[in-house]
């Protein structure tokens, strides 16, 4: 099993997170969803696998690269 | 009594030139991943279509008056085809001296030179393969004396930029004057992992900053191709590269005197899309893929995007609407919400001067909700870059046509629109506009009113109800402000039309663009 870092592809806050870890995730699945200039931004999964970790909490800030989670896929 | 011994000789000299540098040099490049220049130049033109011009230049070595040997000069260039169509190309030859310039009494390309004199005088298309690190400390000690900046400038590759297309395609390591060549392009690209890109390598950085950085991290394509868009797109493979220079000519005409090429093609015009029904979520905080909405407009796998991994709130693409070539500008909701950052203000002011010295028409297809705000954004000068592209957008004279998907707001709303020209603007049901988004707005413009209120909450709430109200398309389609709401299955066949219909103006207005003032 590979890891896969997911990472923000913009600079805003966490909004909602959908999954935790352990949770087994389709690709394009949503993982969380990030606030960014007044649009929800969804995060997705870029391939199938389980999620291995979730590295942010909802309201948290997050810069553009900032890794979010990590898939193990 | 013939000519048959100097033929001979003829002969004999080419087949030094086409051992460039010697095989040991040629294993040693091959090595790296990388390609001869006589191998790029084939791997990119029609098959036998290359006349090379300048074979037998370079330097020879005679024994007892007899030729021994000629170490070729380190540049290969001539006329050769692709798609049937001339063009000029040339590039450096890294196996001998590293492709670094050499003295002759007229230079056959990299830097002026007979290629580009070729490319202004047939008003042909240049297609640059640069390998090159540019200037050597060294050629001091074969002259004598040490040369001013300029001495092979710039000037005809300047001039070109009103033209004639221009490619540049950084192939190797470029440095320097080659590094500097690759910007003066009107499109260029650059090998993922073998090339790299910057205005001076690992050993001066260091010498000058006592940064220890190895030069994929200074100048690969993650740096000057997705960070800094010093370099327009990034290409997989050397291979992938070229078919990349085919596509974007594809796109191009010969020069600024003609139109682009229109191809055929069996993608009905009035093709209805169902899915652009849905692919605007009625929850306006919710994103959708612009790229998609752009490949169902256009025709069929006819986009080729420019730019596609630096400033990401933007998607500049050419295209084709039943056979023509267009310039398609998209604001992409999934990154900023599609405002205009300094990198987005960039790339449209570019792609919007590359579609109007080409006569190719623009098609925006717009959901902005304004420039980008915050103190990152002013440090970048965001106003200002933002403000180029205004400037650029009504300096064009090439016709554009503005369809509102969603939000068009303010300063970067209006950078969309062709003010200078029909101003024809068609809107989505989903569209919006307004100086500014009613959020923010309200709470600026009544603040005292809402601060005042027994729950200044609920006030602002009220008002921006009140004022959503207002912000129906179908009430300024009343006032024939906006000139059409259409349904968004209607796109295509809309803009097909009025496409089809621009050619003969387009036709009328070939030629050299002119540009006056001074672009903030």
């Amino acid at each position: 099993m590979a890891k896969k870092e997911i990472r923000s592809e913009i600079t805003g806050s966490v909004w909602k997170i959908l999954k935790r870890a352990g949770d087994p995730v389709e690709e394009e699945d949503s993982l969380m969803i990030l606030e960014s200039m007044k649009m929800e931004i969804p995060v997705l999964a870029e391939a199938k696998g389980k999620v291995a970790e979730i590295r942010v909490q909802e309201n948290d800030p997050v810069a553009e690269g900032a890794v979010l989670a990590v898939l193990e896929v | 009594m013939t000519w048959k011994a100097e033929a001979d000789e003829i002969a004999a000299r080419r087949a030094f030139a086409h051992g460039l540098g010697g095989a040991e040099a040629v294993d040693k490049h091959h090595a790296q991943g990388r390609l001869s220049v006589r191998e790029r130049i084939a791997g990119l033109c029609d098959p036998s279509s290359f006349q090379e011009v300048g074979t037998l230049t370079g330097k020879g070595a005679y024994v007892e008056g007899k030729l021994a040997k000629v170490t070729p000069a380190p540049y290969v260039m001539g006329l050769a085809k692709i798609d049937g169509r001339p063009v000029a190309v040339g590039g450096e030859d890294f196996t001998v001296r590293g492709g670094t310039s050499w003295g002759s009494d007229r230079r056959k390309g990299g830097q002026g030179g007979f290629v580009e004199d070729l490319a202004h005088e047939y008003r042909i298309p240049l297609v640059n393969l640069i390998d090159g690190a540019g200037g050597t400390v060294t050629s001091a000690l074969r002259r004598g004396y040490t040369v001013f900046p300029g001495v092979h400038g710039f000037e005809r590759s300047v001039e070109l930029m009103s033209e004639v297309p221009v490619v540049c395609a950084v192939m190797g390591t470029a440095a320097g004057g080659p590094a500097g060549r690759a910007i003066l392009a009107h499109w260029s690209v650059m090998v993922k992992g073998t090339s790299q890109v910057f205005a001076a390598g690992p050993p001066v950085v260091e010498r000058s900053l006592g940064q220890k950085i190895d030069k994929e991290a200074l100048g690969g394509a993650a740096v000057a191709v997705d960070m800094a868009g010093t370099i327009d797109n990034a290409a997989e493979s050397e291979s992938g590269c070229f078919a990349m220079i085919r596509r974007y000519l594809s796109y191009m005409p010969q020069n600024v005197w003609e139109l682009p090429p229109v191809v055929g093609t069996d993608d009905d015009p009035d093709r209805r899309e169902e899915a652009l029904l849905s692919i605007v979520p009625r929850e306006r905080r919710q994103p959708y893929n612009m790229r998609k909405l752009v490949s169902l407009v256009a025709d069929r796998d006819s986009l080729f995007e420019i730019q596609p991994t630096f400033g990401r709130a933007l998607i500049t693409t050419l295209a084709r609407m039943n056979g023509k070539v267009v310039g398609i500008i998209a604001n992409n909701p999934m990154v900023n919400g599609g405002a205009m950052d300094v990198k987005a203000a960039r790339k449209q002011t570019h792609f919007i001067t590359l579609c109007d010295t080409f006569h190719i028409p623009i098609v925006f297809l717009v959901d902005v909700p304004g420039f980008m705000v915050g103190l990152q954004a002013e440090q970048a000068a965001t106003l200002r870059e933002g403000m180029r592209s205004v400037y650029t957008a009504l300096q064009a004279t090439v016709p554009m046509l503005t369809v509102v998907i969603r939000k068009c707001y303010g300063m970067a709303g209006m950078a969309a629109t062709d003010k200078n020209g029909l101003d024809f603007k068609i809107a989505w049901p989903s569209a919006e506009w307004g100086s500014l988004p009613v959020e923010g707005g309200a709470a600026a413009a009544f603040r005292r009113e809402i601060e005042s209120a027994a729950d200044p909450k609920q006030r602002l709430a009220e008002i921006e109800a009140e004022l959503r109200a207002l912000a129906s398309p179908f009430l300024t389609a009343e006032a024939f402000a906006v000139e059409e709401v259409i349904d968004p299955r209607e796109t295509r066949a809309y803009l097909c039309r009025f496409i089809d219909a621009m050619q003969g103006r387009l036709a009328t207005s070939v030629g050299i663009k002119r540009r006056a003032g001074v672009p903030p």
